[in-house]
């Protein structure tokens, strides 16, 4: 029988009630519900249905090259290989109702890598290889995704994040894009001995806003904008000067590998509207605020210059609502969770230094220098557009009498700090985290001591604080105190390791939601029925895994993700691991902010909690996965300490 | 076709074709030592038009078959049969086969024909197999003047027989599903009973095996222990 012949009287049969009420099974799950129905019908006609009780092989390396392609109708299935550490057996996947396997074997016409075991009572449907090889030929939708696997997967799920936000904006540019791919045209550059007059002549010429001062082996010495020209002619400059002396020496530069991302961060956060690109130590573009953003109308540097020169705390909660459209228009350009983070952090930092600017110009200046300290997700740039306030004041004092004396003058400041935080929509914490509390506004001896005793005496009070206080940040003022104060924590933490382990089981309480019978485990009753936290349940497991490690090994990174960096760097995780968590971390992230979007897009209250049922299927995979690493992580450091 | 009808006696009317048909028919084959996950074994649910095994009559056949311990999708049989003097009843809620459906239906020696060739010699299984054994077999002589010989297994007496822990003793199809967190995405007509019932003999087997009982002639032995000891109680 030909090919089409045989898709053709596959349609025949669909009519057949138990054909049907598979293919309808089927079409709840990629790739099936994107397959032509004669070639589904065409599938589930040539399949046959296999049941295996938990804990039967089903297919395993020995067996050969693999003979069919597993549709799991019903149970779970789960990849053994043998454990790398000790002895006995690791789940490395888990593959459930819908999901199919072993792609990358059959397609390589090869034997399974992994032995696949029921992981409860599994039916599965096989599909024999000649069938399957007829149907790859004809079926485009199954080629590309047997072909492509789960990063194909994971593909759909960005497309779909970038669809929906797309669906309210436009055109699609993404933030990964390359630099080089940006920087369009030649960029100017002239002699550093060049009179002013020629240099404005050639920008004006190029129609260019910046120029930049090369030496003669075209490395960038300094660039003169459009900006500094405006102050030049302000100052009454002599225009025949040599260009040298009214530069900006040694100008920001990325290299055209780095991504458009990139250099609006650096913009953002260096206040700068230029950026060279620099590859083997010469000039090969320049970047500017336009180019990055003519494209992208998500005009992020403005964003920040207009909250650091905003003239009232009333502008500034005005803006809130901006940066919650910026990171609309983020996803919808496919920003990924880490990137929205950081974004937010650096606009917050901004709006709080801002804030502090504003007390300080309306209260005055009490001339005492103090560094305003961060704490928790802002200490770990963490943040979302639902955040608290965990902030504090450090400042340096001789003695106790003269911090007495200091934190009696800065009380009054920190208070009202954090009342118009508050206005510009940064929550009053609760457990009264803030620098207006008497306790967060102490010297560096204070803030020393204070640190010691968490580690000294591990009650379940200083356990709880060291996992708020020990991931701290400078927002403004001087950072060396903060830095010292770190330091010494450091050390601290790597000579006690009775302290280590206490934070090891304080770093197990939360155990992800998912269960060894159902995929995930969700409240059972009262308000949170059948929803889960992604917050506490999903991303705490990795943060406070991630801060322990770093702690104990002398990694002074905050975030969770330089974090797991620098512990993969340092050799404390392996290479591997560190990628899957990062993944899995960066995964929770991202479906808790689209949450808290579409929370804040319906006017319902923020909340982490979700409901899995809500989820797409492809949404509901990954985070089921992105939960397993994080109990991966839990039982690496149930291991390493030995609990 | 030949549409000259011989008139057997009080038989049915039959085509010439249909009597070579209906003597061609396999006999039931005598059960082997093959191992049970290498028998074929066909799987039965009848809709009929009520529970009287006298006076009601058979709506449709559906059977899947389990060969070497798999479902194959391939080899189904799917059928509503022609009653012309039906009517709806209360069991047209539960089937759901409306009357025209059944005015639709094939002629009934004709189906049965159709399905006897599908069984072939291989044994039955049903859930509560006797009341389909009694159907079928009524059916089959009314309509093709056949005597149906072969053996039924049923899974509603497997099931407590490998299961001994479970409390269902007398449990519909129902129960056991529950029993054996069977996920059903259809059921109440014949062709998704039959899977359903396969399904869950599927996992008796399975069972079956881990018990040491690995051949029909023994799971056979087994059950008639059990009746035994039900009696004697």
């Amino acid at each position: 029988m030909s090919k089409a012949d045989a898709m053709a009287d596959a349609g025949k049969t669909a009519v057949l009630q138990n054909i049907h009420g598979t293919m309808e099974f089927l079409q709840k799950f990629p790739p099936f519900n994107q397959m032509d129905t004669a070639h589904l019908a065409f599938l589930v006609e040539h399949c046959q249905l296999r049941f295996y009780a938990e804990g039967d092989s089903i297919i395993k390396p020995s067996d050969g090259p693999v003979e069919h392609f597993y549709i799991v109708k019903q149970g779970r299935v789960h990849g053994e290989r043998p454990h790398s550490a000790r002895r006995g057996t690791e789940t490395t996947f888990e593959i459930t109702a819908g999901e199919c396997f072993p792609l990358a074997a059959l397609i390589g016409e090869r034997a399974t890598r992994t032995e696949h075991l029921a992981a409860e009572d599994t039916f599965c449907l096989l599909l024999s290889k000649l069938a399957f090889v007829k149907l790859f030929a004809v079926s485009n939708p199954l080629r590309d995704f047997a072909l492509r696997g789960v990063s194909s997967l994971l593909d759909q799920v960005n497309q779909q994040v970038q669809l929906r936000a797309v669906e309210t904006l436009g055109a699609q540019y993404s933030l990964d894009t390359r630099l080089g791919e940006l920087a369009m045209r030649q960029p100017i550059g002239c002699a550093p001995d060049t009179p002013l007059r020629d240099a404005v002549r050639m920008m004006h010429e190029q129609h260019v806003g910046s120029i930049v001062v090369l030496d003669p082996a075209d490395k960038p010495l300094g660039i003169f904008t459009l900006r500094d020209l405006r102050r030049v002619v302000a100052d009454g400059v002599d225009l025949a000067q040599p260009i040298d002396n009214l530069m900006t020496p040694n100008p920001f530069h990325l290299a055209p590998d780095a991504s458009a991302f990139d250099a609006a961060i650096a913009m953002t956060e260096r206040h700068i509207a230029h950026v060279c690109l620099v590859e083997h130590e010469k000039l090969c573009g320049v970047i500017s605020e336009r180019d990055l953003f003519s494209l992208q109308r998500v005009d992020l540097v403005h964003l920040a210059r207009t909250i650091r020169h905003a003239g009232k705390v009333e502008t500034l909660a005005g803006l809130r609502s901006d940066i919650r459209l910026l990171v609309d228009r983020m996803l919808a350009h496919g920003a990924s969770s880490t990137q929205i983070t950081h974004i937010v952090t650096l606009l917050n930092d901004h709006t709080v230094c801002r804030v502090i600017e504003l007390t300080l110009e309306d209260m005055g200046d009490p001339g005492i220098p103090f560094t305003w300290l961060c704490f928790g997700s802002e200490g770990r740039r963490e943040q979302t557009l639902h955040t608290d306030q965990d902030n504090g004041i450090l400042f340096e004092a001789e003695s106790a009498s003269e911090a007495t004396a200091i934190r009696e003058r800065l009380l009054p400041i920190a208070r009202e700090i954090n009342q118009r935080l508050a206005q510009c929509g940064f929550t009053l914490c609760k457990g009264n985290i803030m620098a207006g509390n008497p306790e967060l506004c102490l010297s560096r001896q204070e803030w020393s001591r204070r640190f010691a005793g968490f580690v000294l005496e591990a009650t379940p009070e200083n356990l709880l604080g060291s996992s708020i206080y020990f991931d701290l940040r400078t927002i403004w003022g001087p950072d060396e105190g903060c830095e010292q104060l770190r330091e010494a924590l450091l050390g601290r933490v790597a000579s006690n390791s009775l302290f280590q382990k206490m934070l090891a089981e304080n770093a197990l309480r939360q155990r992800p939601p998912v269960g060894r019978f159902r995929d995930f485990v969700v409240a059972r009753s009262g308000a949170d029925k059948d929803t889960l936290d992604l917050k506490v349940q999903g991303l705490t497991p990795f943060v406070d895994g991630a801060r322990l490690l770093a702690l104990a090994n002398g990694i002074s990174a905050v975030g969770t993700l330089e974090r797991l960096r620098a512990l993969v760097a340092k050799g404390v995780i392996d290479a591997l691991d560190g990628a899957a968590y990062e993944e899995a971390y960066h995964f929770i992230q991202q479906t808790r902010m689209q949450q808290h979007q579409l929370q804040a897009r319906d006017e319902l209250p923020y909340s982490n909690r979700v409901d899995p049922d809500h989820l797409n299927h492809l949404d509901r995979r990954i985070l089921r996965e992105s939960f397993r690493q994080a109990q991966r992580l839990q039982s690496s450091l149930t291991m390493r300490y030995q609990l | 076709m030949s549409k000259f009808t011989w008139f057997t006696g009080r038989g049915p009317a039959l085509t010439q074709q249909q009597l070579q048909r209906r003597d061609a028919l396999s006999a039931p084959a005598p059960f082997d030592e093959r191992p049970l996950h290498q028998q074929r074994l066909v799987v039965l649910d009848l809709e009929t038009t009520g529970l009287n095994m006298r006076r009601d009559q058979v709506l449709a056949i559906g059977a899947v078959v389990i060969d070497n311990g798999a479902i194959d999708f391939a080899e189904q049989f799917e059928c509503t049969l022609h009653r012309p003097d039906h009517q709806a009843s209360a069991s047209t809620l539960i089937h759901g086969i409306a009357p025209s459906e059944v005015a639709r239906g094939v002629d009934p020696a004709e189906a049965l024909l159709d399905f006897m060739e599908f069984v072939g010699s291989s044994p039955l299984l049903a859930f509560h197999a006797e009341f389909d054994q009694r159907m079928l077999a009524r059916a089959l002589r009314q309509s093709l003047g056949y005597r149906l010989q072969h053996s039924f297994f049923d899974v509603a007496e497997i099931a407590p027989l490998l299961c001994p822990q479970s409390r269902i003793r007398q449990g519909g199809l129902d129960e056991w599903v529950a029993e054996f967190g069977l996920q059903v995405h259809q059921r109440h007509n014949a062709s998704a009973d039959a899977l359903v019932t396969a399904e869950l003999a599927l996992m008796l087997f399975s069972k079956a095996r881990r018990q040491g009982i690995d051949t029909l002639c023994e799971l056979e032995r087994q059950l008639a222990s059990q009746r035994r000891r039900q009696h004697a109680m």
